[in-house]
């Protein structure tokens, strides 16, 4: 097992270093004016672009500047984000919780949800509570997110005016970052808590809702359907008929033998699901103005602020392999019968 | 990867072969068998007809069809009424012209991203998965670089690179669902490789492309199906989300994704009604998601139908 | 069976508090109680790239720097943009009392005692020759230093078309220094703008301070080596401290928030605000709402949303505030017409343009009667706005009314065009494509009325456009790849020769990028420039805008108006047309 393990985290390197060249193999495309607009704002600043292709070396082959790149990071400089106006580090620090922190709440949702909902599902086959969600998770992966997301904010805070984008409200904000405040883990509904303010968990809860019930829903909607059908491959299996033959009841039948084993796949897919998670958010948080990862790579993405993009990049990918590791570990640990090789 | 074994599932009494019947007569019988089967295949099949009726349904005003018309410049949008019977959107395009002419680009995005990836998927895999070693270990880890990166973000720095256009929005969506079709293609290929006819086809002298051709691609066709009829709703969303950030289709072009993205700053309506421009999303949004909806239970009619080894999750 | 359980309990429970905070919501209209009624809420749009005041060149991060945490030695008085008062200088110099000498080349600004920087040391004439020297010096890479170095220094520059250093030390230490308690500025030339130029670009800040912190000391022998800095080198670029009525507290990038709070001890009557928050915010709805609910007390959106902004209770809409600005057409004399795909062919054979299509009088012209500027005027911006007369616009020196404009005329259209290259183009036909700035709608519809208006007149004529972000725009623009562009130009001081000069010097930086190229207009601008007399500059403005109507080498499309949206409980707002943005120092909420 360990074998496995150490073989695999070696992967990371190389994964994190395809994953770069591949981006900086796409800058074969751009031009180096192009790559030095990134640091004007007005067309009256274009006369400087010489002298920023000159100071950025931005003039030099794409290789040169890559070997560069991977050199800097090697002695720890992931480099500086100018849409983000600080170092990629920083930057990536800064809005690495706040992502989290979404992503977290919203996979609780889709587990629970998608587990209670996929087991009725298949305990109540083909009856109106199977139709129903079939219906719902169906039509759930067929409406593009940021529609969905427009729709919820249109009605709830457009109309309505309970839930608001953004992370915090305005007073929130102020007093998070005036010296009453501690911040402890950077997650705002705990820190809240532990810093006693209810006040304040409730704000962050309500900035929550919206982006959270976006995510949710889609994930949810392929929770449900891996539940059912494993949770209905599960209820055909000898030792299930052993158990109802025996005479117990159906709940006990359900609870005590079939959800467990219905959930091996489920749950070696979690944390699959949690990274695709993390990766998904960037539509979201960008609808609802919040200040994650997702949304600060997307507008690095569309502003070619390379240095972000390729770190963002690097974490992902890193997130990826740690993820699907955990996801393969967890399968073996759960079910003896498999093999790591 | 399931090493559960599923021990064999009776099939439904639908699926049971009826004596004299043809294998299309099978297929059909089997479409008909379940609802969501028929609702999926009638959506399909009336976008189709929208996207082949489209210069009958909205007349094109300019040289080139995509470009929707527009009556005048003023900013808001207005209502369905007469000339507009579903309003227009900012700057005054018509959204029922662009929802008409709009299945035709997600047509036309969705089939030219399946098949560049087929493609891809064809020389790749087949590589892959026929000859293995040191092609295989090469192919398999520019897919894990690929799948490693966020989907929409790749698809994002590769249109923010090349520059705004249908076709290199194509080739973005297109490069980041290639490793998926390969992969799959290079199971099949795997699987059929080792199969007893297959090889004694190369025994008898058989050059390796006509086998591929001959023997190996027409086992694969089904899950190709199957994953291409499930992929392209994704597709089209991918592709409106694009749009949505001025990435896919230029703006004035017929596709849902942009009429969406034209009624992004409208959706709170004005100070006393907040529903006033309503149509400028909930339309196109309609549009899209009967689309894809339809693409959805088409593709899972398919795995059904194709694939009854799955029986158990129906 | 369905067990109603532990799910639906915890269900219902967060619904209903979730109902209960948001009952706590309301809209609050007009007769409202004032919230936070010491704190000020500003939410704009825009990202802000620096916060040093030698660096930043653009309208949203000017906004904290001038005129709130850091000052100039003299403002401008009110809304008015040729008449100042004293700031941290003593008296605005004139020939009158002497600060400025008879032949206009050396201006003399006697510093006000008793003025304390943020960090409470006192302001001597040492920070202030320290703040403009570094200005000049650090000259980063698109900043704003060139404004001080062309009149001093007569350069553009501190360095040349290679990188290298051009400027000595000793012309800028003659160039800035003091003596005494008094700063003087030595010009190599008259330089009627001098003044109005120091208004709104020589913000003072403390020279210990800043050393202290790693910039430069101040010292001859160090300056190379603080030449065009990366941003992230300066503590200034997120650090402030001047003499402003506000002091900074906090910049938070991921946020988009900078937070000041009032100056206590500032040299005049301290402000009533005691805090003030400029937040970007990228969608108008939340924008809106938050004015709406009160939480934001005012907001700025682009003219094609205003409509949306109208009529919300509480709010007042201060509309038609008139920018010195000018939105244009350009035309690119000499097209780089390799690997170029707008310029078609390349050729004038129906299939595209060639290099010189626009050198033509009779293809400019041809285009300058086709274009309805009046639907653009009405489309693109909404009717906010009024049509230029040449390149000085409403409210500066030098603009006259009297300075003819294209009309559209769709058959002096025609006749150009069949003049042009001999008839050819109207027998050939032409297609190219107009590039504009991906995003920008009224571009969008101005690009869109010139294809429907010139198209129209020759089913020959093919035009199409295509929006590009800006990089790849600035990109084509320096290549000379442009075809037609349109480009927009705020002033950066409020004088006709920031527009003059720009549009039609050798060296501005239109003609730089379209090719344009006329002595005479030249000739007219460097006069008009060292004339200190308002009715000589007068009549030389009015001959160089006859000559940009002549020469034609832009299209002058709208001189465009702006508006903001604020809380009716906003009291003492005034609007100057060169502030980038607001000026909190008045404010107060009531």
């Amino acid at each position: 097992m360990t074998g496995f393990v150490v073989r695999r985290l070696l992967l990371l390197p190389l994964v994190g270093l395809g994953v770069t060249a591949l981006i900086f193999l796409l800058l074969q495309f751009l031009t180096p004016a192009m790559r030095a607009s990134l640091y004007i704002h007005d067309p009256k600043q274009l006369n400087a672009l010489p002298d920023l292709i000159r100071k950025y070396h931005l003039d030099q082959p794409v290789y040169v500047q890559y070997w560069d790149w991977v050199v800097q990071v090697a002695h720890g400089d992931l480099g500086w984000s100018e849409t983000a106006r600080e170092p990629v580090a920083t930057a990536i620090r800064g809005y690495f919780p706040a992502t989290f922190e979404l992503s977290m709440y919203a996979f609780a949702c889709i587990l629970t949800l998608g587990i209670w909902f996929g087991t009725q599902a298949a305990v109540h086959k083909d009856q109106i509570l199977d139709h129903v969600s079939r219906f719902t998770s169906i039509s759930g992966a067929s409406l593009p997110t940021f529609v969905w997301a427009l729709l919820l904010l249109m009605i709830f805070y457009g109309h309505f005016g309970w839930f608001p984008p953004g992370r915090l409200s305005l007073n929130a904000d102020l007093f998070v970052r005036s010296g009453a405040f501690r911040p402890y883990t950077g997650l705002m509904t705990v820190d809240a808590l532990l810093n006693g303010q209810w006040w304040l968990f409730w704000d962050a809860v309500r900035h929550l809702i919206l982006p959270v019930a976006t995510l949710t829903y889609f994930q949810t909607a392929v929770l449900v359907r891996i539940t059912r059908s494993s949770m209905l491959e599960t209820l055909r299996t000898d030792y299930v008929r052993t158990a109802r033959a025996k005479g117990l009841a159906e709940h006990a039948v359900i609870d005590r033998h079939a959800r467990r084993n219905a959930l091996i796949p489920v749950i070696t897919l979690a944390s699959l699901l949690f990274v695709g998670l993390l990766s998904g958010v960037a539509i979201t948080e960008t609808i609802f103005t919040y200040p994650g990862i997702g949304q600060w790579g997307l507008n690095a993405s569309q502003q070619l602020d390379i240095p972000a993009v390729t770190g963002f990049a690097l974490i992902f990918a890193g997130l990826l392999v740690i993820g699907n590791l955990c996801a393969d570990v967890m399968y073996a640990v759960i079910d003896p019968r498999i093999r790591l090789q | 990867m399931s090493a559960v074994q599923a021990r064999p599932v009776p099939l439904p009494a639908a699926f049971k072969p009826k004596s004299g019947e043809t294998g299309w007569q099978r297929t059909l019988r089997r479409f008909q068998s379940s609802p969501s089967s028929v609702v999926g295949v009638l959506l399909v099949l009336f976008f189709v007809a929208i996207a082949l009726l489209a210069p009958f349904l909205a007349h094109p005003a300019d040289r080139n069809p995509y470009v929707m018309p527009h009556s005048g410049y003023a900013s808001d949008p207005r209502p369905p009424g007469p000339g507009h019977p579903f309003g227009t959107t900012e700057e005054q395009f018509d959204i029922y012209y662009g929802v008409i002419w709009g299945a035709r680009t997600a047509f036309l995005v969705g089939l030219s991203v399946v098949a560049t990836a087929v493609v891809i998927a064809l020389v790749l895999g087949s590589v892959s998965g026929f000859y293995g070693g040191a092609a295989d270990e090469a192919v398999m880890r520019v897919t894990d670089v690929f799948l490693a990166f966020p989907g929409f973000i790749l698809a994002v720095v590769i249109v923010a690179v090349l520059g705004q256009s249908v076709r290199n929005a194509v080739f973005a969506i297109a490069a980041v669902e290639w490793p998926t079709y390969t992969r799959l293609l290079r199971g099949e290929f795997l699987r059929v490789r080792d199969m007893e006819y297959v090889q004694a086809a190369r025994a008898l002298g058989s050059g390796d492309i006509r086998v591929i051709l001959r023997h190996v691609i027409p086992n694969t066709i089904y899950p190709m199906l199957i994953l291409a009829s499930l992929n392209m709703g994704g597709i089209v969303i991918t592709f409106a989300a694009l749009s949505f950030f001025g990435l896919g289709a230029p703006p004035g072009y017929a596709d849902w994704g942009q009429l969406v993205s034209l009624s992004h700053n409208w959706i709170a309506g004005t100070a006393g009604d907040p529903f006033t421009y309503w149509f400028t999303l909930i339309i196109p949004a309609a549009a899209i998601s009967l689309f894809v909806l339809g693409w959805n239970l088409l593709g899972d009619a398919f795995r059904d139908i194709f694939d009854p080894r799955l029986q158990g999750s129906r | 069976m369905l067990r109603t359980g532990w799910a639906a309990r915890v269900t219902a429970v967060v619904l209903a508090a979730a109902l209960a905070m948001a009952a706590g919501t309301a809209a609050r209209g007009a007769g409202a109680p004032v919230k936070n009624p010491d704190s000020f809420v500003e939410l704009q749009f825009g990202d802000i790239t620096s916060l040093d005041p030698a660096c930043a060149y653009d309208i949203y991060s000017t906004e904290p720097i001038w005129p709130n945490v850091y000052e100039t030695l003299i403002m401008y008085r009110g809304s008015s943009l040729d008449a100042f008062e004293p700031m941290l200088s003593m008296r605005v110099p004139t020939l009158g009392n002497g600060g400025i000498s008879q032949d206009g080349l050396t201006y003399s600004f006697p510093i006000r005692s008793g003025v304390r920087f943020h960090d409470g040391s006192e302001m001597t004439a040492d920070d202030v020759v320290y703040s403009m020297r570094r200005f000049l010096l650090q000259d980063q890479a698109g900043g704003p230093a060139w404004l001080l170095l062309s009149p001093l220094l007569g350069v553009d520059g501190t360095r040349d078309d290679k990188g290298a250093i051009q400027v000595k030390w000793a012309d800028v230490a003659r160039a800035v220094s003091a003596s005494g308690n008094t700063v003087v500025f030595r010009l190599k030339k008259p330089f009627a703008p001098f003044l109005t130029i120091i208004a709104a670009w020589s913000e003072v800040m403390p020279r210990k301070w800043a050393t202290e912190h790693g910039d430069w000391d101040g010292q001859p022998g160090t300056w190379q080596k603080f030449n065009n800095p990366k941003t992230e080198d300066r503590y200034a670029f997120n650090h402030m401290d001047g003499t402003g009525p506000f002091m900074f507290q906090s910049w938070d990038p991921q946020a988009k928030e900078v937070v000041l709070v009032r100056n206590d001890h500032y040299w005049q009557k301290p402000a009533a605000l005691a805090r003030v928050i400029i937040r970007s915010v990228p969608e108008l709805t939340t924008r809106r709402l938050q004015l709406q609910q009160g939480d934001a007390d005012l907001i700025v959106a682009s003219l094609n949303q205003q409509a949306q902004l109208r009529g919300i209770p509480g709010t007042i809409m201060q509309d038609n505030l008139p920018q010195i600005a000018l939105q244009t057409l350009q035309f690119n004399y000499n097209i780089n017409t390799e690997a170029n795909p707008d310029a078609g062919s390349g050729k004038l054979d129906g299939a595209g343009i060639p290099s010189d299509f626009f050198n033509d009088i009779h293809v400019r012209r041809a285009f300058a009667y086709a274009f309805d500027y009046s639907a653009n005027l009405s489309g693109a911006y909404a009717g906010k706005g009024v049509l230029p007369h040449g390149p000085i616009p409403q409210g500066l020196l030098g603009y006259d009314a009297s300075v003819p404009v294209y009309q559209t005329n769709k058959d002096r259209a025609i006749a150009e065009f069949k003049e042009a290259f001999g008839g050819r183009v109207w027998s050939t036909g032409f297609k190219f494509t107009v590039p504009f700035t991906a995003g920008n709608t009224a571009r969008q519809v101005g690009a869109q009325i010139l294809i429907d208006s010139v198209t129209a007149l020759n089913p020959k004529f093919q035009i199409g456009s295509r929006p590009v972000p800006a990089s790849a725009l600035n990109s084509l623009l320096f290549a000379h790849k442009g075809t037609m562009y349109f480009l927009g130009w705020f002033a950066d001081y409020p004088d006709p020769h920031d527009f003059a000069q720009p549009f039609l010097a050798a060296d501005g930086y239109f003609p730089v990028r379209g090719g344009y190229h006329n002595p005479e207009a030249e000739r007219l601008i460097d006069q008009a420039v060292s004339t200190p007399d308002p009715a000589k500059r007068r009549a030389i403005y009015k001959q160089i805008s006859m000559i940009a109507y002549n020469d034609l080498p832009y299209l002058f499309l709208v001189q465009p108006v702006t508006y903001y949206t604020i809380r009716s409980w906003v009291h003492g707002w005034y609007y100057n047309a060169i502030f980038p943005g607001q000026y909190f120092y008045p404010l107060y909420k009531q």
